[in-house]
């Protein structure tokens, strides 16, 4: 019934003139999908997150924070760039890791090693369009408590050195922070 | 109720004769309810309605309303659904229920 109504109403809105349609400027899946998931995101935004929108009116770019309150990494300052492609949601956002960091799954490039973001997973770890922007920020901001994998390392020598010596880990992981709170 | 419960009732009212009984069940009718599971009405994909145009053919709307009518329903296996043009685009990426992760077939399509 409520589908019904609502068809009905959209009708005698389309119907005066006819051109209602075409005189609207054509907005994509992802920007429609977007409105939805920014404010879903920005709702449901972890303490330990913040995001900042360059251009309040692009929705597709934006930098999120994240300052790990837990973990070898707390007391640091992470900025990743998460820029959503126009095929979202069929593929996942594509983020880069913009601080230098000490970690088994973000290697110095700033590439990231998560599942999620990972188009071509066939587990139920992978992207899918199921998933949302808040999705995304829960992942990244995990990668430094209950994500953190030293198994599958995209820094190998990072994992390495965890495995062989936790202290000394801990020490070059504090002083890459140490190193970036410096240049501010 | 049907129209000659309701003739009956008023021609003894009218006649001011009184009947032995007060009522007399002639009919019973059951009501059921029904509703569309809330989880599987909405197309997790782009997150409309299945029985409305998913959000791309909203977008690129024809004419008229009748060309919402090509964005059909459709159910795997799984009994997951979708709309067709969601599940299609998808399909090629990973062919597997965004849902439940198992392959995907389809099991019918329709509204
Ligand atoms: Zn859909
Ligand atoms: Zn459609
Ligand atoms: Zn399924």
């Amino acid at each position: 019934m409520i589908t019904l109504n609502r068809k009905f109403k959209k009708d005698v809105n389309e119907r005066p003139n006819g051109t209602t349609v075409e005189s609207v400027k054509r907005i994509s899946v992802r920007d429609k999908l977007l409105v939805k998931e920014v404010q879903e995101m920005n709702e449901n935004l972890p303490t330990t997150c913040s995001v900042h929108f360059e251009d309040p009116d692009v929705l597709s770019e934006f930098i999120l924070t994240v300052c790990p309150d837990e973990g070898y990494w707390t007391g640091g300052k992470f900025k990743f760039s998460v820029f959503v492609t126009e095929d979202y949601n069929m593929e996942p956002p594509k983020v880069k890791c913009l601080t230098r960091l000490w970690h088994p799954n973000i290697n110095v490039d700033g590439d990231i090693c998560l599942s999620l973001l990972r188009q071509t997973a066939i587990d139920e770890h992978g992207w899918a369009p199921t998933r949302r922007l808040k999705d995304v920020v829960w992942g990244l901001n995990s990668l430094f408590t209950d994500l953190l994998n030293f198994e599958d390392p995209l820094n190998i020598e990072a994992a390495e050195m965890y495995k062989k010596n936790k202290t000394e880990f801990q020490t070059k992981v504090q002083e890459y922070i140490a190193v970036t709170k410096g240049k501010r | 109720m049907s129209g000659d419960d309701c003739d009956a009732l008023d021609r003894g009212d009218s006649d001011g004769q009184k009947s032995d009984k007060m009522f007399t069940l002639k009919k019973w009718n059951a009501v059921a309810m029904w509703s569309w599971d809330v989880e599987c009405d909405t197309c997790a994909i782009c997150r409309v309605q299945v029985m409305d145009a998913c959000l791309r053919c909203q977008g690129e709307s024809k004419k008229d309303s009748y060309g919402k009518q090509d964005c059909v329903v459709v159910w795997g296996e799984c009994n997951h659904s979708f709309h067709f043009c969601c599940m299609s685009l998808w399909v090629k990426q990973n062919n597997r229920c965004p849902l439940c992760q198992q392959e995907w077939s389809i099991q019918r399509m329709g509204k």
